[in-house]
This record gives C-alpha cells, structure tokens and sequence, in this order.
C-alpha cells in the first residue's frame, strides 16, 4: 500500500461526524449520557483518553424536553457567585423559562471526566430550543441517533377506531347511569316512608 | 608509539563527591525548576520519581485492560451487543482470546470483530432457547413465557 492511500486512511479514521439528537420529550439525564459518549469518542473502537477523537453532537429541541415525577418543581440547580451571600438556587423550572438550553447543557458537563479537555469538548456539543438549525450546521450532520425514550401518543392522537377498539374494563357511562338510577330509587323509597 | 594521556584522564577523574552528584542529577535533568540542578532537591525528587515509576509498572497493566475494556465495549456497541454480553458468550463458547487481542481485531480486522459478535449473540439466543425449553413450562408452573412464543 502506497504512503498515500495510508494518509487518507488516517484522515478518515480521525474525521469528526456530526451527530444529531432530537430531544423531544426525552429526559435530559439519558439525552446528555448519549451526548457524553460521543464527546469523548467512547463509541469508538480507537478511543483513547488523549487521541482527541471526540465527536460533534447537535441536540434540537431542548425546549420540549420531559423531566419524570416532580423534578420540575424540586430538581435545584444551585450556584455561587463569589460574593458574600450570593449562593443562588433556582428549580429546574425557573432555570428552563430563563435559559431552554442551560438544563441540557449543564447535564452533559456534569457528566463528561473532570479535566482540561472537558471544555474542548464542550465545545463540540451544539444545542438548540428548537428544530431550526442554522445552514453551516445542517450540512455537517452525518446521523441522526434514535431517541432513548418512545414517545407517548395523546388521547387527540388516536382515532375514534383506536378507542372503540381499546379493550376496557368498564364502561363510565353505563355505571353512571346504574347508580343514578340507584340514587332515584333509593330517594323514592325514602319518600314513600 | 604509546599513548598515555587518556588513561592518565581516566585515572585522575576529579572527585568522587562531583561523579555521585551526576549519578543523581542524570536522572533529574528533565525536571522542572531548580530541581534539574540542585542536588539536594533534585535527590529527593528523584527518589519520589523512582517510586512513582515502581508504582506505575503495576498500574500500566491495569489502564490498558480498562482501556481495552473501553475499546471493546464501543465496537460491540456498533453490532447491537453491550460488553458483558459479549464477553460472558465468548467465553461461554471457549473463545479464548484476551481483552488485548480482541480490541486489536476490532480496530484493524472489524470484520473478524462481527463475527465474534455474531458467535456471541449466536451463544446468547442459544443459551435463552435451552431456558425456555420446548416451549412448555414444567409441570404447575404458569408463567408468559408461553404466550412469547
């Protein structure tokens, strides 16, 4: 094999893909375990800690992401400015209306290894609050990785068929009208007495 | 003719003390700072330096398997099969080839790495089908695995 084959073998064996998460209704702990991988390039059978074969990671719709139980409301992202005093602590909700990026983000950081490359790899991870993605960044994406998390169908979603069709235990209508009809018997035999 | 000087050099070499201080400074000479230089701090650096390096023959070995580990557990990942998995079945199957060797195949023979995937996830279905049986359950037992079927 020429040298020259082996140098294009090299450039493509260190080429950088562009992967693209969409996170709708995804929770943001598996999204940014999914990001973290691919920062590092541990989806790779060449990894190594300082190969720098890291990944570009693109996640849309961070605006529309699904934290499970109360997380809303009792998830708190605290931080300190330095000053006296100046401990701040908000709730996920908060930091979501503030920023629809920070939550994704700050996973994602919190889970790549603590070292100088965690910025560097920061850097590869693109985020936006929607699915509009800027011209220069749609053109790099290589793949689109399926979402962890199904996504579950409202009850608008389904057709009258759908919910005919869905086998049911019992049927509120026929009980309502049971007991109703319990009800007026009971009050007339009241009455009677 | 017989030349002299260069044994009489050798004979008169300067002190002791200087040739014990190169011994010592030789192996400081990459060092940062003043201990490059500096006997008496490059004597303590060195010796920490040596201890480190006793210390890190026994760790070598284990940061590669980690990082073979590594290695393996993203090209099984690309064939749909998570590392224990993997591994669990090739040695079930009596493949034995060690972490080092298998992680070298997967960088620079992929697809001699697929079908070791491939006899794993074999093993796998295979190890799944015997628990399952003929498909019935034994007797007094009523569980869904026969509703999988």
């Amino acid at each position: 094999m020429s040298n020259f084959t082996r140098s294009a073998q090299q450039w493509a064996t260190f080429a950088r893909s562009w992967f693209l998460i969409d996170a709708r209704l995804q929770p943001p702990g598996k999204i940014a375990s999914m990001c973290s991988v691919r920062l590092q390039g541990k989806h790779k059978p060449i990894y190594h800690a300082l190969s720098d074969c890291g990944d570009h990671v693109v996640v849309i719709n961070t605006k529309h992401i699904a934290f499970s139980g109360n997380k809303w409301e009792q998830k708190v992202y605290s931080s300190h400015t330095g000053y006296p005093g100046g401990f701040k602590q908000v709730t996920a909700t908060q930091l979501h209306h503030k920023d629809p990026k920070a939550i994704v983000k700050l996973a994602v950081y919190g889970m790549l290894p603590k070292n100088l490359h965690r910025r560097t790899m920061m850097q590869r991870l693109h985020i936006f609050p929607d699915d509009e993605l800027p011209d220069d960044i749609r053109a790099n994406l290589t793949e689109e990785l399926p979402q962890p998390r199904a996504i579950p169908r409202k009850l608008s979603e389904y057709t009258q068929e759908e919910i005919d069709a869905f086998p049911r235990l019992w049927t509120p209508l026929v009980w309502f009208r049971f007991f109703s009809g319990l009800r007026v018997l009971l009050m007339k035999t009241k009455t009677h007495k | 003719m017989v030349f002299l000087s260069l044994s009489c050099w050798i004979r008169s070499r300067g002190p002791d003390r200087y040739w014990k201080v190169q011994e010592v400074l030789k192996h400081a000479r990459h060092f940062r700072g003043r201990k490059n230089r500096c006997y008496s701090l490059a004597v303590r650096a060195v010796r920490r330096a040596f201890v480190y390096a006793t210390k890190a023959r026994r760790l070598k070995k284990r940061n590669m398997r980690t990082l073979w580990i590594t290695r393996i557990a993203a090209a099984s990942r690309e064939h749909g099969l998570k590392y224990p998995a993997l591994m669990h079945n090739l040695t079930k199957t009596s493949v034995q080839l060690n972490r080092r060797v298998i992680s070298e195949l997967a960088i620079t023979e992929p697809r001699t790495f697929l079908s070791l995937a491939k006899l794993a996830r074999a093993r796998q279905r295979e190890g799944l089908c015997a628990v399952l049986g003929d498909g019935r359950e034994p007797p007094g037992v009523f569980s869904r695995v026969v509703l999988l079927q």
